[in-house]
């Protein structure tokens, strides 16, 4: 019996053991991969010129310290080039969002608003790879000089395949909000 | 042989103190298949008639004794005698020793043997919740866990086979890890006893209990299947135990289930991602002999969950459309699969545990040894639609062990003490949630039970102090503050019981306890997807003070026929910690500003009311009828609590028919629920409370029936059940799905159980 009882204590003494050695080495870094800081908005003129970047940056991630966001300042009857980068600075080195949004372009569609109707025009936006919206690059065409908003979101199609369709709406139930932010804007 | 000849066996037997050799009366014997109980006379003498042929687990419970459980095998009249505590049946005695006879020890509710067939292949919350006082808070038809009286999650202590369950039980959507397979008892408990556990269990402690490994050599087995209609979900479950014939000291037992589900269908619409799967194991060795025995155990728990995809939400604006819509949008519904997509859950839980008793004399000593390991991985919706890793990744890995003692050598004074330790690391990966931590637990207990003629009284006292360091690092590039906690805590729990007759029994029990903040209220951090919100944790929150008082009355007439049951209960808690919602202090993000949900304190009240009766209409017809109320408020700010229970009121009636040739334990019931709508909900005028409004009232029929059937030696007994008969359409309150979907429609239950019985 004494001899059965040691073999036993011994299993259990293993057991607890390999229990724990099995565990993994998570040293509580946290990372996560989904986290978007950082916009910024890169407003080139089409008839050339330097490029202007406005930006809403929230480096340590939602919460925290709150975000710190420009006015989206532009010169009436100029079109641009816009161009969307994406960042997670969370992540050491800094993450480029905006490749894996354009790797999974059919899954994602910007949507621009301007809440004054003529503030700005959006036009020329860029296509995913089955000849939907995308967004990533497009063109706004300042209007008349006057200040207001305007709002930029990204959805984002959960759905295998994502069904996205090209009369879609920024509500559309198919996709959920991977950025909402909404920019005071100036037009002189 | 004749049919009436069949089913009038008679089972007699003796009942002694192993030590004494006293004839042990007024013990309770009960057999739980037949929900059948006898107290033994002068003598210590009892008999049962009318028998069927069939496998019967005989509990013997006496003041001051281990209950002793067996499995006697009935093919003609026959006579057992039982000593206890030292009946050679009992190789593992349960873990509440020494208890008193049933009914007598403040809130003690154990599901019946019926109810436990019944639920056969739900979840833990489901089988809980036919105790009266008992909720289920759900998220979907796939998460759910218990509220005991209003308390849930951390509030509530859940010992699995002995060992306090360390998983984790952070959110409303982490449910219990544990496969209901296992036990052989299920109860809910409040008291004196909880202090075994914790000084913390303000809501109540929950048991889940194996049935004793077989004491008598032969092997058992049992097989149990059930099929759900609804969600196309089949469970199998197997159980295989043996003691050995030429190796009296051991036995042992096998043990395992898998389930499947597909996605759940309200009446009017499917919903997506709504499938579940299930894998689990369990292996018992046990060795006795003499004063000394000593069982290993370990269990594997695996769950795969989909959560609705519905309702995972990108920010505040999408949830508003959600909720304001009367169903899901067609994307999310209509697809009927086994298949588990992204968001979803995986949970492994395992746990290892030795635990070694010795009787020395009137002194027994109990050292549990138990290591568990919690993996919880949440897989979001993600930009990458190639990426295979959760985005949040929590392991704990939790250490314990624990002495105690007893000492019974007046069976009317029982004393009890014990110190325990506790070790638990967790770490996490991906998405913030709580932060990566150690923690170290200590603590120690005292109870005595007095009894003296027709009263009994209990009284405990527990101390635990806890240390939590945490290793907070919120992301890889900005580094926070690490905080580090102490907390002590005192348990104390006071009870009288009094028997003013043979039908009638008050018992008063009052029970203060203390429960540290948990790492979540403390630390956590983030936008939780479920709900649009941005939970915040709060660092200087400190201990809740509960103090319980409650009233039990229990009362039959003399022939057993009518039964009452009254409880009521009023616990006062200080610094109870819930999340206030900050409608001022909106959180901005890349996708919007979100509520933020902050953890704070105040005092509330909770009151209430448990009402249950069982009357005997006929020979054959039962009626059982269940009332529960509850009254929650928060008494700083004279509001009510958000998410209580609402009323509740069961009625069933069940025909029992009178056994017939091969055909036995032959029923059929129907029962009506009606759950009202909760109109105590938080007042909005300093801000929004809740998204939506309660749900309306509604009430469910459901019905069940079985037989057992006697094949050759074999008893197998066939039940079908069907929930929600009329296929209504409602909501539940305490259902977070409520913002977005309907509950789910008929489902018609069949099970199967095949129990294989070879006793040498």
């Amino acid at each position: 019996m004494k001899e059965n009882i040691f073999k036993m204590s011994l299993l259990i003494i293993s057991a607890v053991i390999s229990l724990t050695s099995c565990k993994k080495d998570k040293a509580g870094e946290g990372n996560d991969e989904e986290v978007i800081t950082t916009m910024n908005l890169k407003f080139t003129p089409v008839n050339g010129g330097t490029t202007i970047i406005f930006s809403f940056d929230d480096p340590d991630g939602p919460g925290g310290n709150a975000p710190a966001q420009n006015t989206i300042s532009l010169t009436h009857g100029v079109a641009y080039n816009v161009e969307v980068e994406l960042l997670n600075k969370t992540a050491n080195p800094v993450d480029n969002i905006t490749s894996e949004v354009a790797a999974e372009s059919g899954a994602h569609r910007f949507y621009y608003e301007a809440t004054v109707t003529g503030l700005v025009t959006f036009t020329n936006l860029n296509n995913d790879i089955n000849g939907m919206p995308l967004g990533l690059n497009s063109v706004w065409t300042a209007g008349a000089a006057g200040t207001g908003t305007t709002k930029v979101t990204l959805r984002h199609y959960p759905g295998t395949p994502p069904n996205k369709e090209t009369a879609d709406l920024v509500s559309s139930t198919k996709s959920a909000t991977d950025i909402e932010v909404i920019f005071n804007t100036t037009i002189q | 042989m004749g049919i009436s000849q069949q089913c009038s066996i008679k089972l007699k037997g003796h009942i002694e103190d192993a030590d004494t050799r006293q004839k042990l009366s007024g013990a309770t014997v009960f057999i739980p298949e037949l929900n059948k109980e006898i107290i033994t006379d002068q003598f210590g003498d009892f008999i049962f008639t009318n028998l069927c042929p069939g496998k019967y687990t005989i509990r013997v419970t006496h003041v001051g004794c281990e209950t002793s459980e067996q499995l006697v095998m009935l093919t003609k009249d026959k006579h057992i005698d039982i000593d206890l505590p030292h009946a050679k049946n009992t190789l593992s005695e349960v873990t509440v020793s020494s208890q008193k006879s049933n009914s007598n020890t403040g809130f003690k509710k154990e599901l019946t043997s019926r109810e436990m067939d019944q639920t056969k292949g739900q979840s833990l919350a489901e089988a809980l919740s036919r105790i009266n006082g008992v909720n289920m808070l759900q998220t979907g038809s796939t998460i759910s866990k218990p509220i005991i009286h209003g308390l849930h999650s951390n509030r509530i202590l859940t010992i699995n086979n002995g060992v306090r369950q360390e998983g984790q039980q952070w959110g409303n959507e982490h449910a219990p890890e544990i496969d209901p397979f296992i036990a052989g008892k299920l109860l809910v408990i409040k008291g004196v006893d909880e202090l075994k556990y914790g000084s913390d269990a303000i809501g109540g402690v929950i048991l889940v209990e194996p049935k004793s490994l077989i004491g008598t050599p032969g092997y058992n087995a049992e097989f149990n299947t059930a099929y759900f209609s609804n969600n196309r979900q089949y469970v199998l479950s197997g159980m295989f135990e043996q003691q050995v014939k030429n190796l009296p000291e051991f036995s042992y037992r096998v043990q395992g289930t898998f389930k499947k589900g597909a996605n759940a269908s309200t009446p009017d619409y499917r919903l997506n991602n709504t499938g579940s799967e299930e894998k689990n194991f369990s292996l018992t060795a046990g060795w006795k002999k003499h004063k000394f025995s000593t069982e290993l155990f370990y269990s594997f728990f695996d769950t795969q969950v989909g959560i609705f995809e519905g309702s995972h939400i990108g920010n505040l604006a999408d949830l508003q459309k959600a909720i304001n819509s009367d169903q899901p949008a067609s994307g999310f519904i209509g697809e009927n699969t086994y298949k588990i997509n992204r968001p979803y859950q995986d949970v492994n839980h395992q746990l290892v545990k030795s635990r070694s008793v010795l009787q020395a004399g009137h002194h027994k000593l109990t050292l549990l040894l138990a290591a568990q390991i919690n993996e919880r991985k949440e897989f979001d919706i993600i930009r990458n639609s190639t990426s295979i890793a959760p985005q949040l990744d929590l392991g704990i890995v939790t250490t314990s062990s624990e002495l105690n003692w007893e000492y019974n050598k007046n069976p009317a004074f029982i004393q009890l003490a014990g110190i325990s330790a506790m070790q638990q690391e967790n770490q996490y990966e991906g998405r913030y949630f709580i932060p990566a931590y150690r923690s170290n637990n200590f603590g120690g207990f005292y109870i005595g039970k007095w009894q003296k003629q027709l009263w009994n009284f209990e009284a405990g006292i527990r101390y635990d102090h806890k240390n939590i360091n945490s290793n907070r690092l919120l992301s890889g590039a900005v580094v926070f503050n690490k905080y580090d906690f102490s907390f002590s805590t005192i348990g104390s729990s006071f009870n009288a019981g009094y028997k003013v007759n043979k039908q009638w029994k008050i018992n008063t029990n009052i029970t203060l306890a203390n429960r540290a903040p948990q790492v979540n209220e403390l630390l956590s951090n983030g936008i939780h997807h479920g709900t649009a919100t941005y939970e915040e944790g709060n660092i200087l929150l400190r201990p809740e003070h509960s103090i319980n008082i409650i009233l039990n009355n229990t009362w039959s007439n003399k022939k057993g026929s009518v039964n009452f049951d009254i409880n009521i209960y009023r616990n006062d808690i200080k610094h109870f910690i819930y999340q206030q919602p900050k409608p001022d202090e909106p959180v901005l993000t890349i996708a919007g500003a979100f509520p933020k949900m902050l953890y704070q304190q105040n005092d509330v009240l909770l009151q209430g009311i448990d009402f249950s009766s069982r009357i005997l209409v006929s020979k054959q017809l039962n009626w059982d009828f269940k009332y529960s109320m509850l009254r929650a408020k928060n008494t700083d700010k004279n509001d009510w609590l958000i998410r209580m229970p609402s009323d509740r009121i069961q009625n069933e009636l069940t025909y029992t028919f009178t056994d017939k040739n091969k055909f036995s334990k032959t029923y059929l019931s129907a029962e009506l629920i009606y759950v009202s709508k909760q109109t105590r909900v938080p007042d909005e005028k300093d801000g929004k409370q809740d998204y939506k409004e309660a749900p309306d009232a509604y009430a469910l029929l459901n019905a069940d029936a079985g037989t057992s059937v006697l094949f050759n030696k074999t008893l197998v007994s066939f039940s079908i059940g069907i929930r929600n008969l009329l296929n209504n359409s409602y909501r539940d309150y305490l259902n977070t799905m409520r913002y977005f979907s309907d509950e789910t429609g008929r489902n018609i239950q069949l099970r199967i159980k095949i129990p294989i019985n070879n006793l040498y």
